[in-house]
């Protein structure tokens, strides 16, 4: 067995172990409410109506993220920041709806084009809405618009470096577990009955 | 060499140090395919945008019509639990926010396969739409099938499987936390081991220290054999 690899190994299991711990933990939690909690139907919200605004041409018959592009010039004149997700355009009354996500707050701001004027809603989201809005973050909706805003694509890279991290977290996991022959066939038995439960409830929620 | 009345503490803990660890790897072990799966299926969902992850454009619909038994259950749920029954589908119920008047409307999804069920009351005839997704599809779905979104304060999980499937999840993650937890109680063990191997480390630093010049393993693992065998000897 050669030694400075299982002292590497090892060293690295455990610091890039503490490294995405923080991250581990927050998409361990937020499960527990993404499973069985409910977001509270009547929160809190705050609205305000902002007057002569400098609405940018062509915002109504623009696109995907072209239009994002634009209405992130509303954003700043309403001081509003966070990731814009499906912008819906009512023809009839030349409105425009634009909602906007960040950790810990949703707004909704209800542009009317014609009169230069927006409503801003805003809800503070509670610490496991927070969560679970990071843990669901991307994610696959509005894929053509989607890390519109600078923290989202961080984000995205984050998570993206928790599970590949956990991936070779898992493989140098198995490497030092492996070296321990007391242990190979407890943990043998239990890396079985792992593939056995995952395989037996698909088939039966799937098949 | 620790003195009698040190000793049951010291044995207690080397006791709970050797059960952490054995904690750490036997869950890592039981979930790691778990663990893989959930991975795997957060960078599908986080990349849309990778072909071979598609699967929507990929789906394959069916449709069928079948005359239904009328119903004598007096709500809507045991009403649909007895039409699916008739049609031969099991799932969660999915329902839609309002129901139209002489009609039954409802979804019944499992990972793979949704069933858009509409039926006339009136006619006693239900008209299925079915939706079957390939393997990846499974897999996404998978990743977020609970039965209750969050968003929806009515949902309730009315499918035993989706029960068992969310006892899966919770585990899991209850799984992961405790994971992270032994270790950090590992990595404390170990800086403490560190401390007593040969150099002085203090305040906040430990973790910068390490980084950049580990610690003696050898030493460290030979001070804890020779405590172990301490702690075990009778009389010492």
């Amino acid at each position: 067995m050669p030694k400075g690899l299982y002292i590497w190994t090892r060293d690295l299991h455990l610091y890039l172990g503490l490294f995405i711990s923080p991250f581990a933990l927050l998409f361990a939690v937020s499960v527990f409410f993404l499973n069985h909690g409910r977001t509270p139907v009547d929160a809190a919200t705050a609205r305000v109506a902002i007057h002569d605004l400098r609405v940018p041409l062509g915002i109504e018959e623009a696109q995907g993220m072209e239009r994002v592009h634009l209405a992130a010039a509303i954003l700043a004149q309403v001081d509003v920041t966070g990731e814009i997700n499906f912008i819906r355009y009512v023809s009839k009354e030349r409105r425009l709806i634009i909602p906007v996500v960040k950790p810990g707050v949703e707004t909704v701001i209800d542009l009317s084009v014609e009169a230069r004027t927006a409503t801003v809603t805003r809800r503070r989201t509670t610490t496991w809405e927070t969560l679970s809005y990071l843990h669901k973050s991307p994610g696959p909706h509005n894929a053509a618009i989607r890390g519109n805003w600078f923290w989202t694509r961080a984000w995205r890279w984050a998570a993206d470096a928790t599970v590949y991290l956990t991936l070779f977290l898992s493989v140098s996991g198995i490497y030092l577990w492996a070296v321990l022959r007391s242990e190979r066939k407890a943990g043998l038995i239990l890396l079985v009955a792992g593939i056995v439960s995952l395989g037996g409830i698909i088939y039966a929620v799937a098949a | 060499m620790p003195s009698l009345r040190s000793r049951p503490s010291l044995r207690s803990t080397i006791t709970f140090e050797t059960l952490n660890r054995k904690l750490h790897y036997y869950l890592g072990l039981y979930f790691l395919v778990f663990m893989w799966m959930f991975s795997f299926t957060g960078l599908l969902l986080n990349h849309p945008q990778w072909k071979f992850g598609e699967f929507w454009p990929q789906r394959k619909e069916t449709r069928f019509e079948k005359a239904i038994e009328p119903t004598p259950a007096a709500n809507d749920l045991d009403r649909a639990r007895d039409l699916m029954r008739q049609l031969n589908l099991a799932g969660e119920i999915d329902w839609p926010d309002r129901q139209a008047p002489g009609r039954l409307d409802f979804r019944v999804n499992r990972p793979g396969r949704t069933n858009r069920i509409g039926v006339d009351l009136a006619r006693r005839r239900a008209s299925v739409q079915q939706i079957e997704i390939n393997t990846w599809g499974v897999m996404s779905v998978l990743h977020t099938f609970s039965g209750t979104p969050a968003n929806n304060p009515n949902a309730k999980r009315d499918w035993a499987l989706t029960t068992v499937w969310v006892v899966a999840m919770d585990a899991l993650a209850a799984g992961l936390l405790l994971m992270v937890l032994s270790s950090y109680y590992m990595w404390y063990r170990l800086k403490q081991e560190a401390t007593l191997g040969g150099y002085r480390i203090d305040g906040w630093r430990p973790q910068l220290r390490l980084l950049f010049r580990r610690p003696d393993v050898a030493a460290v693992e030979s001070r804890l054999r020779s405590r172990r065998a301490a702690s075990r000897s009778p009389c010492s």
